[in-house]
């Protein structure tokens, strides 16, 4: 990158943190000013002096067109002005009402939209504090009335195609359930304005599937706005980054991107955080971790994200990491939602559930965005069986976001436990349509299908877990370059083989079962014993006996000595049987 | 002039008010005023001082020169008199001066005569009555208009003597005066007051006696009002249709009505009567409005033909009404007056715009807080916008105030209503209509209380009252076919609402509902029409109003059932734009979906259905049905060659990325595992569900959608009660 497009860069990040800031945005204003923060630091002396004289020189020109904008004047905003400041500071001071209030006559398009943001947050704020209980189901769209007042007015202001405006618009119509349209203002408002941080994670939250994504980034592409500048493409390039960390999607391009993208921002913990959250969902733990760690180091008080770090260490089962950061999180804020989310995660891994159960709650009164905070508290309603509730704040993580596949799956574990087949079915789709690369989504399915009694259909999703199982495995194989080429037939789940001979049995078709149980009992080979090996074998040891083939029945069945005394009274029966069999064909051949 | 009979009944009670005597105080001088039997009262007040004088000569012994004023007459005119007449004596209030125009020149002239010309002693005394009585001196007034009524055995001194009664509220006394004399008989304005009287102490068939079944002057000529005032013969005419209206006959009273107005444009009492209850049709009304003659308001003529427009109703002829309501603001400045307001917040108020009107109405009550025409709009619109706060404060204000008006209690009922207390506002709703029978609102109240409730039996005698009480508004027989409908009656239901259509044919809520009952007997096409007209109607309403809503959500109905689902979408889609809170609208939408087998989008609509409303039925149904959908093998196909799709597009990507080194056996980590206790293949427990299943898969989609019609329909009528009765419960 050289030293105009740095500089460039770096003007049009200062410049929209005080933009952002001046209207009130301070989420996305914090992202601004941080990137800005985060970029590389200039080496040479000169490129030092370069920068400082055209940031000078760029301050110089600003000063002089300000001195001679005879033109048009925007009297509106000049009216305005004074109420605005009245109106600010009222913001500020969180008087949402009194702020709308002061500026119920201004005309200014700044001040149209800080009115309006002030009264939807007052409305935002009011339904939060009227909920008592967060499970209630009332606040679901607490406030229409006033959503659609604000949607009214918007639509006056509609051909001004201010950026910010469009983008409170998109925000309400999102809260109305209504994403296409919502995403149309999103898209309006970053063609017209792209450094709104917020406004790029509006639109990711409204987005459900991977492919909309996609096409929404090509959209952009393929925009005048974003395909001839530089700059706005790094912007581009940020979201592409996150959706694919949102949608669970790996590619190695990803990986070239962040990395191009860390050599600009090398000190952007909202960059190393999307890593180490790639990391995460590629399973790969350490790396997560290690990140993690580098970013308390570098930025040792963000509580941001904290709490996806908690799950990793509760996933890795690192306790006494994790209670060091339950305790650090709450010495920098007790009541911050990632604060509660950690000390809860703590809890739970002490398996006392309902403290932690405690403390997801405290953490979605205080925020009820929090995204992780539902689908926990489900898990830990789940290990209380609870359905019922568990149920409920799965619902509600999906609620917040659908893209959450633990989510869906817990919802369909959840019905599952209370016998509702059909509706644990469609959530198990929708967890492997988000994860279409694990099999345990598969596996669920292929169960779900057989307690309906579909068992084609479950024959079908268990094939389907077994293929992706092998092809992870080839892949992984392949890429370790290992040393046993010779397994890669191999590595196929014994359960999986298992369930598919006894759904072939139940469709009596007994060759398919025969050829899944005998590649079933294989896998002994290289897994090790297990209970389905052990089952499948006592299976063929029956099937062999039916069979009359009395020399292999036997020898399945003294081979069995895995599983519980039932299965093995039978195999010892089996045993005695064909013995006495054999001996009976022996005594009849000598005779 | 053609004040020559004895029945005078073109005059008002101006031409023998005693101030009269001023502007004609020659005549007054020369004749004796003892010499009055008949009544002859040539009165002009306004007119020039020439036709004064002529009169003078002409009609020397048949002027009748009363003192004091009617109470009825503009306390403005009888205070100019009133200087007029007693000059130096009373201070002189200057504003007086600009706004009287009956000529200052001829005044001055007479203030010239009046010095020369003494008063004879009976009319000093009539001047003295008439002052006590302007002062509410009443023993005076009686105790002097006595001795009046002694010396001169006047049928006018009568007249004025039982007024002092009236005002006093001795209603029997004032009769039995009146009744006194065979002359009294004879006198109009006599008769007029006795009739008055009784109608007072309610004894109709007498009063209607005295006045006359129809109108005795009915065949004269039609003779302009020569002083100002309010005709006789027009305020007999509105008492007339007041006893009417009292004995139930509601045809008469309204033909009683509009006489009196056609008789003088001036009796706006008998205007107000008839647009206040309704008694005309909206066509009628704007047709009765072309038949007036304005001519009897002289140079006022103008001002008044707009003032009668803005009153009336607000369903057709709007134009009209908004070029009057301009030229009031802008000709005569009247834009502040809360008259004008009001009926801007009357047209708010049909057009649903329920916060511009209650903005209006406020300001109305800004300056005064207690007028009780604006208060009946002001509590719907509290009521429609939920400010429950203000209505209970309003409420008890009123009650403070007020505690014998009839409003006062609507209020207090229709905050009942609004915190969902149905008893309560039931009993207030009773007690407003028991202090004033004739009260519509309080009736509709009432019966939207047992509407409420689903007392369908007690709300529709209720409606029926409401409806007896307002034969020209169609809003009863509207809620009438409501409630028909409810109770599955499609045929009276349909017979209400035709007869409420024949009175209003432009009402969107009524179009509505005429939908409905289409919908219900399978004319489809015909039920699309009508809500098509509907939203042609409401085109003008707000569109948030719940009334849009729920025609929209018909027409998606109907679209449903015709087929035609694209339309059906988009007209459900167009009611979750302004409102997304009714899970109806997610289930016909879900239904919508599972009909062109887009399953899983109906899935997804469904539970948001769910979502909003736990435990509907219809969803729940629903939903179980597209989950029965889902099971099958194509949808299995489908679906796995989607994720076909997903994991090909990795393996493609991931045979690029050679660097990853992730263990298959790392999946066991992921947090899913944590759930533990949970291991699904432990858990099987059976097929005894499967069983219960298959029963269910076999049942048809279409019986299951025949079934949940009925269920919908009925429901969707349920809003529409609601907003209906939201919009005209005051």
């Amino acid at each position: 990158m050289d030293i105009q497009q740095y500089f460039e860069l770096n003007t049009a990040l200062r410049e929209s943190s005080a933009k952002l800031l001046d209207l009130n945005l301070y989420q996305s204003s914090k992202w601004s000013s941080e990137a800005l923060n985060g970029l590389y630091q200039l080496e040479s002396i000169e490129e030092k002096a370069l920068y400082c004289r055209e940031l000078q020189k760029l301050r110089n020109q600003k000063y002089l067109a300000s001195l001679n904008s005879e033109g048009g004047i925007d009297y509106d905003a000049i009216l305005d002005e004074d109420k605005l400041t009245l109106a600010k500071n009222y913001f500020n001071c969180k008087e949402f009402d009194r702020c709308a209030n002061v500026l119920k006559t201004c005309k200014s398009i700044s001040a149209i939209f800080l009115k309006l943001y002030s009264i939807y947050l007052s409305n935002e704020k009011k339904s939060q504090e009227e909920s008592e209980n967060i499970l209630d189901q009332q606040d679901i769209g607490s406030n229409n009335a006033i959503f659609t007042t604000i949607l009214k007015e918007l639509e006056i202001y509609k051909d001004f195609k201010d950026p910010f405006l469009l983008y409170l618009n998109g925000v309400i119509l999102l809260k109305k359930k209504n994403p296409e349209l919502a995403q149309e203002c999103f898209y309006q408002s970053l063609i017209e304005y792209p450094f709104n941080w917020s406004c790029w994670t509006e639109l990711i939250i409204s987005l459900s599937t991977f492919d909309d994504a996609l096409n929404f980034y090509h959209k952009f592409l393929k925009n005048s706005k974003f395909n001839s500048n530089r700059i706005n493409k790094i912007i581009l390039l940020f979201f592409k980054i996150v959706i694919h960390q949102e949608f669970f999607q790996q590619s190695f391009e990803i990986y070239n991107d962040l990395e191009f993208l860390l050599k600009i921002f090398p000190n952007f913990s909202f960059l190393k955080i999307q890593k180490a959250l790639i990391s995460y969902h590629a399973l790969d733990y350490l790396k997560a971790e290690k990140i993690f760690d580098d970013i308390l180091i570098s930025d040792p008080l963000r509580l941001d994200d904290m709490d996806t770090y908690s799950n990793i260490l509760y996933v890795m089962e690192k306790k006494s990491k994790l209670s060091f950061l339950a305790q650090f999180a709450s010495s920098i804020d007790k009541f911050r939602p990632e604060t509660c989310c950690i000390i809860a995660n703590y809890y739970s891994l002490r398996f006392e559930h309902e403290k932690a159960i405690m403390y997801y709650k405290r953490a979605l009164t205080l925020s009820k965005n929090c995204l992780s905070a539902w689908t926990l508290m489900g898990h830990e309603f789940v290990e209380l069986k609870n359905s019922h509730a568990a149920i409920e704040s799965y619902r509600r993580a999906v609620d917040t976001n659908n893209k959450d596949y633990r989510a869906w799956y817990g919802l369909g574990q959840a019905y599952e436990f209370l016998d509702m087949h059909l509706y644990s079915l469609y959530y198990y789709q929708k967890a492997a349509s988000l994860k279409p690369l694990d099999k345990r989504m598969w596996q669920a399915l292929g169960n779900c299908y057989e307690k309906l009694t579909k068992y084609r259909e479950s024959i079908k999703t268990y094939k389907k877990a077994l293929q992706i199982d092998q092809s992870m495995n080839n892949i992984n194989n392949n890429n370790n370059n290992n040393n046993n080429n010779n397994e890669t037939t191999g590595g196929r789940d014994p359960i999986i083989l298992y369930k598919l001979g006894k759904l072939y049995e139940k469709l009596k078709e007994y060759k398919n079962c025969y050829y899944y149980m005998k590649l079933c009992l294989d896998e002994e080979m290289i897994e090790g014993m297990t209970d389905e090996t052990s089952k499948a074998r006592l299976w063929l040891a029956n099937y062999e006996k039916n069979k009359k083939n009395w020399a292999l029945a036997y020898k399945y069945a003294t081979e069995l000595n895995h599983g519980n005394s039932h299965d093995i009274e039978e195999a010892r029966s089996i045993t005695r049987e064909a013995r006495m069999r054999l001996a009976g064909t022996e005594t009849d051949d000598s005779t | 002039m053609a004040s020559n009979s004895p029945s005078s009944q073109h005059n008002s009670t101006l031409t023998i008010s005693p101030l009269l005597i001023n502007r004609r105080r020659d005549l007054f001088y020369v004749t004796p005023p003892t010499n009055v039997n008949d009544g002859t009262g040539a009165g002009n007040n306004d007119g020039s001082l020439s036709n004064v004088n002529a009169k003078k000569s002409s009609n020397l012994n048949s002027s009748k020169i009363f003192t004091s004023s009617t109470p009825a007459s503009s306390s403005k005119l009888s205070r100019v008199a009133y200087n007029n007449s007693v000059g130096g004596e009373e201070e002189d209030e200057e504003d007086d001066d600009d706004e009287v125009d009956v000529g200052g020149d001829t005044r001055r002239a007479r203030d010239e005569e009046k010095e020369q010309i003494p008063l004879s002693q009976a009319d000093k005394l009539r001047l003295w009555r008439h002052d006590a009585l302007m002062q509410h001196h009443y023993k005076t007034a009686e105790y002097i208009g006595d001795k009046v009524l002694a010396l001169t055995n006047d049928p006018n001194d009568a007249f004025w003597l039982a007024q002092v009664h009236y005002t006093s509220g001795n209603y029997t006394r004032a009769r039995k005066l009146l009744s006194g004399k065979r002359e009294f008989d004879e006198s109009v304005s006599c008769r007029y007051l006795k009739a008055l009287c009784l109608t007072k102490l309610e004894k109709w068939d007498e009063a209607l006696d005295i006045i006359g079944e129809i109108n005795p002057f009915k065949n004269e000529q039609f003779v302009k009002n020569q002083d100002g005032g309010i005709k006789l013969e027009a305020s007999m005419c509105y008492l007339r249709g007041l006893i009417y209206a009292n004995q139930n006959n509601f045809d008469r009273a309204e033909e009683c009505y509009k006489e009196a107005v056609l008789v003088d444009v001036k009796c706006f009492e008998a205007f107000d009567e008839l647009i206040k209850n309704n008694l005309m049709t909206p066509k009628e009304e704007w047709e009765l409005l072309s038949m007036l003659n304005f001519d009897d308001a002289d140079n006022n003529n103008e001002l008044v033909k707009l003032l009668y427009t803005t009153r009336l109703n607000k369903y057709i002829n709007i134009k009209a009404y908004e070029e009057a309501d301009s030229r009031l603001k802008e000709e005569y400045t009247l834009g502040e007056n809360s008259d004008i307001l009001l009926s801007r917040a009357d047209l708010l108020f049909v057009q649903c715009r329920f916060q511009q009107c209650l903005e209006i109405c406020e300001k109305i009550l800004e300056k005064d807080e207690f007028n009780f025409t604006v208060l009946p709009n002001y509590l719907s619109c509290l009521h429609e916008l939920g400010g429950k706060n203000k209505l209970f404060l309003v409420a008890h204000r009123l009650a403070e105030n007020h505690p014998n008006n009839h409003v006062t209690w609507l209020a207090v009922g229709i905050y009942y209503l609004s915190i969902n207390r149905i008893s309560e506002a039931r009993r207030f709703f009773s007690k407003a209509s028991l202090l004033n029978p004739n009260f519509g609102q309080a009736w509709i109240g009432f019966a939207h209380t047992f509407a409420a409730e689903g007392e369908h039996e007690q709300a529709i005698s209720a409606y029926a009252t409401a409806s007896r009480l307002f034969p020209g508004t169609h809003l009863p027989n509207l809620f009438l076919g409501m409630q028909y409908l409810q109770m599955n009656n499609i045929t009276l239901a349909e017979e209400y609402l035709n007869y409420s259509y024949s009175i209003c044919p432009t009402d969107p809520l009524l179009l509505n509902e005429m939908g409905v009952i289409q919908y219900h007997k399978n004319n489809l096409n015909q039920a699309e029409q009508f809500f098509q007209d509907a939203l042609e109607r409401a085109k003008d309403l707000n569109s948030d109003s719940k009334a849009w809503l729920s025609i929209h959500a018909n027409l998606g109905h109907v679209y449903r059932r015709l087929r035609l689902y694209d339309k059906s979408l988009q007209s459900f889609n167009q009611v979750l734009k302004i409102s997304s809170k009714d899970s109806n609208i997610y289930s016909a939408i879900g239904l919508v979906h599972l009909k062109r087998n887009e399953i899983n989008k109906a899935i997804e609509t469904l539970h948001v259905a769910l979502s909003i409303q736990p435990n509907d039925p219809v969803a729940t149904d629903l939903l179980k049905k597209a989950l029965e959908e889902n099971i099958s093998s194509e949808r299995n196909e489908e679906f796995l060659l989607k994720s076909e799709e997903a994991v090909s597009r990795y393996f493609k990507n991931s045979s690029l990325f050679k660097t990853k080194s992730v263990k298959s056996n790392q999946l066991v980590n992921t947090p899913i595992n944590r759930m533990k206790n949970f291991n699904l293949n432990n858990k099987s427990t059976g097929g005894n569900n499967s069983n219960n299943l298959d029963v269910k898969v076999t049942s048809d989609i279409d019986f299951i959608v025949n079934d949940l019609k009925r269920g919908e329909d009925s429901s969707d009528d349920d809003g529409d009660d609601g907003e209906v009765m939201v919009i005209e419960s005051d």
